[in-house]
Protein backbone atom coordinates (compact mmCIF):
# COMPACT_ATOMS: atom_id res chain seq x y z
CA UNK A 1 0.00 0.00 0.00
CA UNK A 2 3.19 2.38 1.01
CA UNK A 3 4.65 1.08 -2.36
CA UNK A 4 1.17 2.50 -4.34
CA UNK A 5 1.16 5.88 -2.41
CA UNK A 6 4.67 6.88 -2.83
CA UNK A 7 3.80 5.70 -6.69
CA UNK A 8 1.32 8.06 -6.76
CA UNK A 9 3.49 10.92 -5.20
CA UNK A 10 6.35 10.51 -6.86
CA UNK A 11 4.52 10.15 -10.39
CA UNK A 12 2.36 13.63 -9.79
CA UNK A 13 5.73 15.29 -9.45
CA UNK A 14 5.80 19.20 -8.53
CA UNK A 15 1.32 18.80 -8.47
CA UNK A 16 -0.52 18.53 -5.03
CA UNK A 17 -2.82 15.23 -4.63
CA UNK A 18 -5.10 16.17 -2.14
CA UNK A 19 -5.80 13.50 0.37
CA UNK A 20 -9.32 12.80 -0.89
CA UNK A 21 -7.76 11.64 -4.29
CA UNK A 22 -5.65 9.58 -2.56
CA UNK A 23 -7.82 7.96 -0.74
CA UNK A 24 -10.53 7.43 -3.76
CA UNK A 25 -7.37 5.80 -5.72
CA UNK A 26 -6.13 3.85 -2.82
CA UNK A 27 -9.53 2.80 -1.77
CA UNK A 28 -8.17 3.65 1.67
CA UNK A 29 -8.99 6.65 4.03
CA UNK A 30 -7.95 9.28 4.93
CA UNK A 31 -7.33 8.87 8.24
CA UNK A 32 -4.96 5.57 6.77
CA UNK A 33 -3.51 8.30 4.16
CA UNK A 34 -1.97 10.31 6.62
CA UNK A 35 -0.89 7.75 8.53
CA UNK A 36 0.95 6.32 5.44
CA UNK A 37 2.64 9.85 4.86
CA UNK A 38 3.31 10.03 8.30
CA UNK A 39 5.95 6.61 7.98
CA UNK A 40 7.41 7.41 4.98
CA UNK A 41 8.44 11.11 6.40
CA UNK A 42 9.78 8.93 9.48
CA UNK A 43 11.66 7.17 6.91
CA UNK A 44 13.37 10.23 5.29
CA UNK A 45 11.14 10.84 2.39
CA UNK A 46 9.90 14.67 2.85
CA UNK A 47 6.20 15.39 1.98
CA UNK A 48 4.64 18.18 2.19
CA UNK A 49 1.60 18.80 3.55
CA UNK A 50 -0.66 21.84 2.68
CA UNK A 51 -3.95 22.52 3.76
CA UNK A 52 -6.79 22.56 0.93
CA UNK A 53 -3.71 21.65 -1.18
CA UNK A 54 -2.76 18.36 -0.43
CA UNK A 55 0.43 16.14 -0.21
CA UNK A 56 3.12 16.93 -2.64
CA UNK A 57 6.64 14.74 -2.31
CA UNK A 58 10.06 17.15 -2.19
CA UNK A 59 12.80 14.83 -1.86
CA UNK A 60 13.30 10.83 -1.78
CA UNK A 61 15.96 9.32 -0.08
CA UNK A 62 18.03 6.99 -2.01
CA UNK A 63 16.49 4.43 -0.15
CA UNK A 64 16.02 0.85 -1.92
CA UNK A 65 13.14 -0.15 1.01
CA UNK A 66 10.23 -2.23 0.34
CA UNK A 67 8.29 0.88 -0.18
CA UNK A 68 10.64 2.16 -2.71
CA UNK A 69 11.17 -0.85 -4.36
CA UNK A 70 7.29 -1.38 -4.79
CA UNK A 71 6.74 1.80 -6.05
CA UNK A 72 8.64 1.01 -9.28
CA UNK A 73 8.36 -2.59 -9.80
CA UNK A 74 6.56 -4.42 -12.54
CA UNK A 75 7.06 -7.61 -11.98
CA UNK A 76 4.83 -11.08 -11.57
CA UNK A 77 6.53 -13.08 -9.62
CA UNK A 78 10.71 -12.08 -8.67
CA UNK A 79 10.44 -9.56 -5.67
CA UNK A 80 6.67 -10.13 -5.21
CA UNK A 81 7.51 -10.59 -1.57
CA UNK A 82 10.61 -8.42 -0.03
CA UNK A 83 11.75 -8.93 2.87
CA UNK A 84 14.38 -5.76 3.20
CA UNK A 85 16.41 -5.51 6.56
CA UNK A 86 18.91 -2.03 7.41
CA UNK A 87 21.77 -4.91 8.79
CA UNK A 88 21.78 -8.43 8.24
CA UNK A 89 25.17 -10.41 8.27
CA UNK A 90 24.42 -11.74 4.82
CA UNK A 91 21.65 -11.05 2.61
CA UNK A 92 22.32 -14.98 1.55
CA UNK A 93 21.74 -16.50 5.78
CA UNK A 94 18.05 -15.11 5.71
CA UNK A 95 17.48 -16.11 2.27
CA UNK A 96 18.46 -19.63 3.58
CA UNK A 97 16.25 -19.69 6.86
CA UNK A 98 12.77 -18.31 5.00
CA UNK A 99 13.71 -21.11 2.72
CA UNK A 100 13.68 -23.59 5.53
CA UNK A 101 9.86 -21.52 6.19
CA UNK A 102 8.66 -22.31 2.71
CA UNK A 103 9.46 -19.17 1.62
CA UNK A 104 7.60 -18.80 -1.88
CA UNK A 105 9.68 -18.11 -5.51
CA UNK A 106 10.16 -14.49 -6.21
CA UNK A 107 11.00 -13.79 -2.70
CA UNK A 108 14.13 -11.47 -2.14
CA UNK A 109 15.89 -10.37 0.61
CA UNK A 110 17.65 -6.78 0.57
CA UNK A 111 19.40 -5.20 3.26
CA UNK A 112 21.43 -1.90 3.30
CA UNK A 113 24.54 -3.11 5.32
CA UNK A 114 25.94 -6.50 5.41
CA UNK A 115 28.55 -6.87 8.34
CA UNK A 116 29.54 -10.29 7.03
CA UNK A 117 28.93 -10.41 3.28
CA UNK A 118 30.34 -13.62 1.36
CA UNK A 119 31.45 -15.03 -1.47
CA UNK A 120 32.17 -18.33 -2.97
CA UNK A 121 34.36 -20.63 -0.65
CA UNK A 122 34.64 -18.04 2.55
CA UNK A 123 35.56 -15.12 0.61
CA UNK A 124 34.50 -11.77 2.01
CA UNK A 125 32.29 -9.06 -0.09
CA UNK A 126 32.57 -5.76 0.92
CA UNK A 127 29.18 -4.45 1.71
CA UNK A 128 29.02 -2.40 4.61
CA UNK A 129 28.25 0.51 2.87
CA UNK A 130 24.67 1.69 2.42
CA UNK A 131 25.81 2.89 -1.39
CA UNK A 132 25.47 -0.82 -2.69
CA UNK A 133 22.74 -2.93 -3.17
CA UNK A 134 22.64 -6.04 -1.51
CA UNK A 135 19.88 -8.49 -1.75
CA UNK A 136 19.01 -12.38 -2.44
CA UNK A 137 16.42 -13.79 -4.68
CA UNK A 138 14.53 -17.20 -4.12
CA UNK A 139 14.10 -19.70 -6.99
CA UNK A 140 12.24 -22.83 -6.85
CA UNK A 141 12.25 -24.11 -10.40
CA UNK A 142 10.95 -27.72 -10.87
CA UNK A 143 14.20 -28.41 -13.44
CA UNK A 144 16.95 -31.10 -12.65
CA UNK A 145 19.30 -30.37 -10.02
CA UNK A 146 22.22 -31.55 -12.71
CA UNK A 147 21.34 -28.39 -15.04
CA UNK A 148 20.97 -26.41 -12.33
CA UNK A 149 24.03 -24.61 -12.85
CA UNK A 150 22.96 -22.68 -15.66
CA UNK A 151 21.16 -20.34 -13.71
CA UNK A 152 24.51 -18.81 -12.93
CA UNK A 153 24.91 -17.83 -16.57
CA UNK A 154 21.14 -16.40 -16.70
CA UNK A 155 21.72 -14.22 -13.79
CA UNK A 156 24.85 -12.45 -15.48
CA UNK A 157 22.87 -12.01 -18.55
CA UNK A 158 19.91 -10.50 -16.10
CA UNK A 159 22.21 -8.45 -14.14
CA UNK A 160 24.47 -7.14 -17.53
CA UNK A 161 20.88 -6.07 -18.97
CA UNK A 162 19.69 -4.96 -15.82
CA UNK A 163 22.79 -2.65 -15.60
CA UNK A 164 23.14 -1.51 -18.91
CA UNK A 165 19.48 -0.73 -18.91
CA UNK A 166 19.50 1.69 -15.60
CA UNK A 167 23.23 3.40 -16.85
CA UNK A 168 23.75 3.03 -20.71
CA UNK A 169 27.21 1.73 -18.98
CA UNK A 170 29.44 -1.04 -21.22
CA UNK A 171 28.88 -4.31 -18.61
CA UNK A 172 30.42 -6.80 -19.68
CA UNK A 173 30.01 -10.33 -18.79
CA UNK A 174 33.72 -13.20 -17.73
CA UNK A 175 32.63 -16.61 -17.51
CA UNK A 176 30.36 -18.28 -16.35
CA UNK A 177 29.13 -14.99 -14.14
CA UNK A 178 31.75 -12.44 -13.45
CA UNK A 179 30.51 -9.09 -14.12
CA UNK A 180 33.00 -6.37 -14.93
CA UNK A 181 32.79 -2.39 -15.95
CA UNK A 182 35.99 -1.60 -17.95
CA UNK A 183 37.97 -4.14 -16.46
CA UNK A 184 36.79 -4.08 -13.02
CA UNK A 185 34.11 -5.77 -10.68
CA UNK A 186 31.01 -4.51 -10.90
CA UNK A 187 28.83 -7.21 -8.83
CA UNK A 188 29.31 -10.58 -7.29
CA UNK A 189 27.15 -13.27 -7.56
CA UNK A 190 27.12 -16.21 -5.18
CA UNK A 191 24.51 -19.08 -6.65
CA UNK A 192 23.67 -21.34 -3.47
CA UNK A 193 21.27 -24.75 -3.77
CA UNK A 194 19.61 -27.16 -1.79
CA UNK A 195 18.94 -29.99 -3.32
CA UNK A 196 18.23 -33.85 -3.05
CA UNK A 197 19.74 -36.26 -6.04
CA UNK A 198 16.36 -35.64 -8.49
CA UNK A 199 14.83 -32.70 -6.80
CA UNK A 200 15.88 -29.00 -6.19
CA UNK A 201 14.37 -27.72 -2.87
CA UNK A 202 15.24 -24.09 -3.38
CA UNK A 203 17.86 -21.83 -4.87
CA UNK A 204 19.20 -19.08 -3.20
CA UNK A 205 20.66 -15.94 -5.73
CA UNK A 206 22.87 -13.56 -3.61
CA UNK A 207 23.76 -10.84 -5.59
CA UNK A 208 25.47 -7.66 -4.14
CA UNK A 209 26.33 -4.47 -6.64
CA UNK A 210 28.33 -1.33 -6.20
CA UNK A 211 26.56 1.17 -7.19
CA UNK A 212 27.56 4.95 -5.69
CA UNK A 213 30.77 3.79 -3.76
CA UNK A 214 33.23 6.14 -4.53
CA UNK A 215 37.47 5.21 -4.78
CA UNK A 216 37.34 6.04 -0.83
CA UNK A 217 34.73 3.67 0.45
CA UNK A 218 36.46 0.92 -0.77
CA UNK A 219 39.45 -0.57 1.39
CA UNK A 220 42.76 -0.60 -0.14
CA UNK A 221 43.18 -3.87 -1.65
CA UNK A 222 40.04 -3.92 -3.31
CA UNK A 223 40.33 -0.29 -4.94
CA UNK A 224 42.38 -1.65 -8.04
CA UNK A 225 40.03 -4.51 -8.74
CA UNK A 226 36.55 -3.21 -8.07
CA UNK A 227 34.21 -0.25 -9.27
CA UNK A 228 31.01 1.18 -9.22
CA UNK A 229 28.19 2.51 -11.26
CA UNK A 230 28.77 5.63 -10.18
CA UNK A 231 32.72 5.56 -10.28
CA UNK A 232 32.13 4.82 -13.83
CA UNK A 233 29.63 7.70 -14.84
CA UNK A 234 31.59 10.53 -13.69
CA UNK A 235 30.20 10.34 -10.43
CA UNK A 236 26.70 10.52 -11.15
CA UNK A 237 24.54 9.43 -8.23
CA UNK A 238 22.37 6.25 -9.38
CA UNK A 239 18.64 5.94 -7.29
CA UNK A 240 19.45 2.62 -5.21
CA UNK A 241 15.48 1.93 -6.08
CA UNK A 242 16.04 1.99 -10.11
CA UNK A 243 18.99 -0.26 -10.67
CA UNK A 244 17.45 -2.86 -8.34
CA UNK A 245 14.09 -2.98 -10.15
CA UNK A 246 15.72 -2.86 -13.73
CA UNK A 247 17.69 -5.93 -12.37
CA UNK A 248 14.76 -7.91 -11.28
CA UNK A 249 12.38 -7.19 -14.22
CA UNK A 250 15.29 -8.25 -16.36
CA UNK A 251 15.60 -11.69 -14.11
CA UNK A 252 11.73 -12.20 -14.55
CA UNK A 253 12.04 -12.18 -18.33
CA UNK A 254 14.79 -14.42 -18.16
CA UNK A 255 13.87 -16.96 -15.63
CA UNK A 256 10.65 -17.10 -17.29
CA UNK A 257 11.90 -17.46 -20.56
CA UNK A 258 14.15 -20.09 -19.39
CA UNK A 259 11.88 -22.41 -17.57
CA UNK A 260 9.53 -22.04 -20.60
CA UNK A 261 12.10 -22.51 -23.65
CA UNK A 262 15.12 -24.09 -22.20
CA UNK A 263 18.97 -23.12 -22.28
CA UNK A 264 18.79 -22.09 -25.32
CA UNK A 265 17.78 -18.86 -25.43
CA UNK A 266 20.36 -17.75 -22.48
CA UNK A 267 23.22 -19.43 -24.00
CA UNK A 268 22.81 -17.04 -27.22
CA UNK A 269 22.40 -14.19 -25.11
CA UNK A 270 25.01 -14.97 -23.03
CA UNK A 271 27.33 -15.84 -25.77
CA UNK A 272 26.42 -12.36 -27.18
CA UNK A 273 27.54 -10.44 -23.74
CA UNK A 274 30.36 -11.87 -22.74
CA UNK A 275 33.51 -10.57 -23.64
CA UNK A 276 35.58 -14.37 -22.54
CA UNK A 277 34.76 -16.13 -25.85
CA UNK A 278 37.79 -16.16 -28.22
CA UNK A 279 39.92 -14.55 -26.56
CA UNK A 280 43.23 -16.35 -25.22
CA UNK A 281 42.47 -16.96 -21.15
CA UNK A 282 44.02 -18.73 -18.29
CA UNK A 283 41.32 -20.77 -15.96
CA UNK A 284 42.50 -21.43 -12.98
CA UNK A 285 41.12 -24.38 -10.60
CA UNK A 286 42.52 -25.39 -8.07
CA UNK A 287 44.43 -27.68 -8.71
CA UNK A 288 45.40 -26.59 -11.67
CA UNK A 289 45.98 -23.93 -14.37
CA UNK A 290 44.77 -24.27 -18.17
CA UNK A 291 45.68 -22.11 -20.67
CA UNK A 292 44.18 -21.54 -24.05
CA UNK A 293 41.54 -19.52 -26.51
CA UNK A 294 38.17 -20.03 -25.00
CA UNK A 295 36.27 -21.59 -27.84
CA UNK A 296 32.79 -21.39 -26.55
CA UNK A 297 30.30 -22.95 -24.07
CA UNK A 298 28.35 -26.24 -24.53
CA UNK A 299 24.24 -26.61 -23.73
CA UNK A 300 25.20 -26.44 -20.08
CA UNK A 301 27.42 -23.64 -19.60
CA UNK A 302 30.50 -25.71 -19.32
CA UNK A 303 33.69 -23.45 -20.47
CA UNK A 304 35.34 -25.08 -23.46
CA UNK A 305 38.90 -23.80 -24.14
CA UNK A 306 40.98 -25.54 -26.82
CA UNK A 307 44.41 -25.96 -25.88
CA UNK A 308 47.84 -25.51 -27.11
CA UNK A 309 48.07 -28.69 -28.09
CA UNK A 310 45.04 -28.93 -29.87
CA UNK A 311 42.54 -30.41 -27.50
CA UNK A 312 40.21 -29.56 -25.84
CA UNK A 313 39.20 -29.31 -21.67
CA UNK A 314 35.80 -28.51 -19.97
CA UNK A 315 36.03 -26.27 -17.36
CA UNK A 316 33.18 -26.53 -14.47
CA UNK A 317 34.81 -24.75 -11.96
CA UNK A 318 37.94 -22.10 -12.45
CA UNK A 319 38.56 -18.49 -12.00
CA UNK A 320 39.59 -16.57 -15.42
CA UNK A 321 42.38 -14.21 -16.03
CA UNK B 1 42.10 -43.84 19.64
CA UNK B 2 40.46 -46.60 18.21
CA UNK B 3 38.55 -48.97 20.67
CA UNK B 4 39.83 -52.32 20.39
CA UNK B 5 36.40 -53.39 19.93
CA UNK B 6 36.25 -50.96 16.88
CA UNK B 7 39.27 -52.98 15.71
CA UNK B 8 38.16 -55.97 16.20
CA UNK B 9 34.34 -55.09 14.48
CA UNK B 10 36.25 -53.95 11.34
CA UNK B 11 38.81 -57.27 11.27
CA UNK B 12 35.48 -59.21 10.82
CA UNK B 13 34.19 -56.87 8.41
CA UNK B 14 37.28 -57.59 6.64
CA UNK B 15 37.81 -61.26 6.85
CA UNK B 16 34.25 -61.77 5.25
CA UNK B 17 35.12 -59.44 2.51
CA UNK B 18 36.76 -59.82 -0.85
CA UNK B 19 38.48 -56.29 0.60
CA UNK B 20 42.38 -57.19 1.00
CA UNK B 21 43.27 -53.40 2.70
CA UNK B 22 41.49 -50.71 4.58
CA UNK B 23 42.83 -47.83 5.72
CA UNK B 24 41.05 -45.33 8.22
CA UNK B 25 41.49 -42.41 10.04
CA UNK B 26 40.26 -41.18 13.67
CA UNK B 27 38.89 -37.83 15.32
CA UNK B 28 42.51 -37.27 16.17
CA UNK B 29 44.24 -38.17 13.02
CA UNK B 30 45.52 -41.35 13.85
CA UNK B 31 45.43 -43.93 10.97
CA UNK B 32 44.34 -47.10 11.24
CA UNK B 33 45.76 -49.77 8.09
CA UNK B 34 44.14 -53.41 8.34
CA UNK B 35 46.05 -55.35 5.33
CA UNK B 36 44.84 -58.99 4.82
CA UNK B 37 48.00 -61.41 3.40
CA UNK B 38 47.51 -64.21 1.59
CA UNK B 39 44.49 -65.70 1.10
CA UNK B 40 40.67 -64.94 2.45
CA UNK B 41 40.08 -67.11 5.77
CA UNK B 42 39.00 -66.68 9.05
CA UNK B 43 40.68 -63.85 11.51
CA UNK B 44 43.04 -64.38 14.13
CA UNK B 45 41.69 -61.56 16.37
CA UNK B 46 44.84 -59.53 17.62
CA UNK B 47 44.69 -57.42 20.47
CA UNK B 48 46.14 -54.13 19.09
CA UNK B 49 48.67 -52.18 20.95
CA UNK B 50 49.85 -48.69 20.12
CA UNK B 51 52.38 -49.39 17.98
CA UNK B 52 52.18 -51.16 14.93
CA UNK B 53 51.97 -54.95 15.75
CA UNK B 54 52.19 -58.27 14.30
CA UNK B 55 51.39 -61.41 15.38
CA UNK B 56 54.35 -63.09 17.57
CA UNK B 57 53.54 -66.59 15.48
CA UNK B 58 51.85 -66.88 12.58
CA UNK B 59 48.92 -69.71 12.79
CA UNK B 60 50.12 -72.66 11.65
CA UNK B 61 47.42 -72.88 8.73
CA UNK B 62 47.82 -71.48 5.45
CA UNK B 63 45.47 -68.65 6.08
CA UNK B 64 47.07 -65.60 7.56
CA UNK B 65 46.10 -63.20 10.10
CA UNK B 66 45.62 -59.14 8.63
CA UNK B 67 48.82 -57.36 10.28
CA UNK B 68 46.97 -54.29 12.04
CA UNK B 69 49.26 -51.39 11.89
CA UNK B 70 48.06 -48.26 13.89
CA UNK B 71 50.56 -44.89 13.66
CA UNK B 72 49.77 -41.47 14.06
CA UNK B 73 50.02 -38.74 11.87
CA UNK B 74 49.83 -34.97 12.48
CA UNK B 75 50.62 -34.28 8.68
CA UNK B 76 50.46 -34.92 5.44
CA UNK B 77 47.98 -35.60 3.27
CA UNK B 78 44.47 -37.76 4.51
CA UNK B 79 44.18 -41.26 2.54
CA UNK B 80 40.49 -41.59 2.01
CA UNK B 81 40.15 -43.95 -0.54
CA UNK B 82 39.68 -47.29 1.27
CA UNK B 83 37.07 -50.27 0.16
CA UNK B 84 34.72 -50.74 2.69
CA UNK B 85 32.27 -54.19 3.20
CA UNK B 86 30.52 -54.44 -0.11
CA UNK B 87 27.77 -56.59 0.65
CA UNK B 88 26.52 -54.74 3.78
CA UNK B 89 22.68 -53.46 3.31
CA UNK B 90 23.31 -50.88 6.25
CA UNK B 91 25.93 -49.12 4.27
CA UNK B 92 24.47 -46.58 1.70
CA UNK B 93 26.02 -43.91 -0.29
CA UNK B 94 25.77 -40.13 -0.95
CA UNK B 95 25.90 -39.41 -4.38
CA UNK B 96 26.33 -36.34 -6.26
CA UNK B 97 23.10 -34.66 -7.93
CA UNK B 98 25.65 -33.19 -10.38
CA UNK B 99 28.52 -33.00 -12.25
CA UNK B 100 31.03 -30.58 -10.81
CA UNK B 101 34.15 -29.70 -8.05
CA UNK B 102 34.01 -31.97 -5.00
CA UNK B 103 34.54 -29.56 -1.55
CA UNK B 104 35.27 -30.75 1.50
CA UNK B 105 35.07 -27.74 3.94
CA UNK B 106 33.02 -24.28 3.04
CA UNK B 107 36.25 -22.51 2.37
CA UNK B 108 40.09 -23.81 1.79
CA UNK B 109 41.30 -23.06 5.21
CA UNK B 110 38.06 -24.35 7.09
CA UNK B 111 37.55 -27.37 8.43
CA UNK B 112 35.85 -30.20 6.69
CA UNK B 113 32.09 -30.73 6.82
CA UNK B 114 31.93 -34.56 8.14
CA UNK B 115 35.05 -36.63 8.63
CA UNK B 116 35.60 -40.45 8.89
CA UNK B 117 33.55 -41.57 11.99
CA UNK B 118 31.45 -38.74 12.00
CA UNK B 119 27.45 -39.56 12.92
CA UNK B 120 25.49 -37.47 10.63
CA UNK B 121 21.73 -36.92 10.73
CA UNK B 122 19.53 -36.46 7.34
CA UNK B 123 20.14 -32.75 7.23
CA UNK B 124 23.85 -32.55 7.99
CA UNK B 125 25.61 -30.62 5.12
CA UNK B 126 28.61 -33.37 4.22
CA UNK B 127 30.13 -31.29 1.35
CA UNK B 128 29.35 -28.95 -1.25
CA UNK B 129 29.75 -29.96 -5.22
CA UNK B 130 29.99 -26.33 -7.36
CA UNK B 131 29.65 -26.18 -11.44
CA UNK B 132 30.04 -22.86 -12.99
CA UNK B 133 30.05 -21.74 -9.38
CA UNK B 134 26.65 -22.34 -8.06
CA UNK B 135 27.19 -23.97 -4.80
CA UNK B 136 25.47 -26.99 -4.17
CA UNK B 137 25.56 -27.98 -0.54
CA UNK B 138 24.64 -31.61 0.19
CA UNK B 139 23.03 -33.29 2.59
CA UNK B 140 23.27 -36.75 4.00
CA UNK B 141 19.79 -37.33 3.51
CA UNK B 142 20.44 -40.54 5.91
CA UNK B 143 21.34 -40.93 9.68
CA UNK B 144 24.31 -42.80 10.82
CA UNK B 145 28.07 -42.88 10.62
CA UNK B 146 30.40 -41.77 7.64
CA UNK B 147 32.76 -45.01 7.57
CA UNK B 148 34.47 -43.62 4.20
CA UNK B 149 35.05 -40.76 1.95
CA UNK B 150 35.40 -41.70 -1.35
CA UNK B 151 36.36 -38.69 -3.00
CA UNK B 152 39.14 -36.02 -2.43
CA UNK B 153 39.34 -32.40 -1.91
CA UNK B 154 38.93 -30.49 -5.43
CA UNK B 155 38.18 -33.91 -7.18
CA UNK B 156 35.66 -33.63 -10.36
CA UNK B 157 32.69 -35.68 -9.98
CA UNK B 158 30.42 -37.19 -12.04
CA UNK B 159 26.32 -37.50 -11.94
CA UNK B 160 25.35 -40.31 -9.57
CA UNK B 161 29.08 -40.63 -8.29
CA UNK B 162 29.16 -42.52 -5.19
CA UNK B 163 30.88 -39.69 -2.82
CA UNK B 164 30.47 -40.84 0.92
CA UNK B 165 29.53 -44.40 2.43
CA UNK B 166 27.29 -44.34 6.00
CA UNK B 167 26.35 -46.96 7.80
CA UNK B 168 23.13 -46.34 8.61
CA UNK B 169 21.78 -45.73 12.54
Amino acid sequence: MRGKLLQLLSQSKDRFLSGQQISDMLHISRTAVWKHIEELRKNGYEIEAVPRKGYRLRYMPNLASTDEIKSKLQTKAIGRHIVYKKEVTSTQDIAHQLVQEGAEEGTIVIADKQTKGKGRLGRPWHSMEEKGLWFSIILRPDIPPQVAPQLTLLTAVAVQEGLERATDLPVEIKWPNDILLRGKKIAGILTEMHSELDRIQAIVVGIGLNVNQQKTDFPEELSAVATSLSMEANGKVFQRSDVIVSVLEKYEHWYYKYLDQGFFPIKKRWEQLATTIGKEITAKTMRKEVQGIAEGITDEGVLLIRKKDGTLESVYSADID
Amino acid sequence: MFKVNEIKELIRALDNSSVAELEIKGENKEKLTIRKQGAVGQAVVQPVAEEASVPDAAPPTAQEAPAVESTTKSEGKEETKAPAPADDDSIVEITSPMVGTFYRAPAPDADPYVKVGDKVEEDTVVCIVEAMKLMNELEAEVSGEIVEILVENEELVEYGQPLFRVKQA
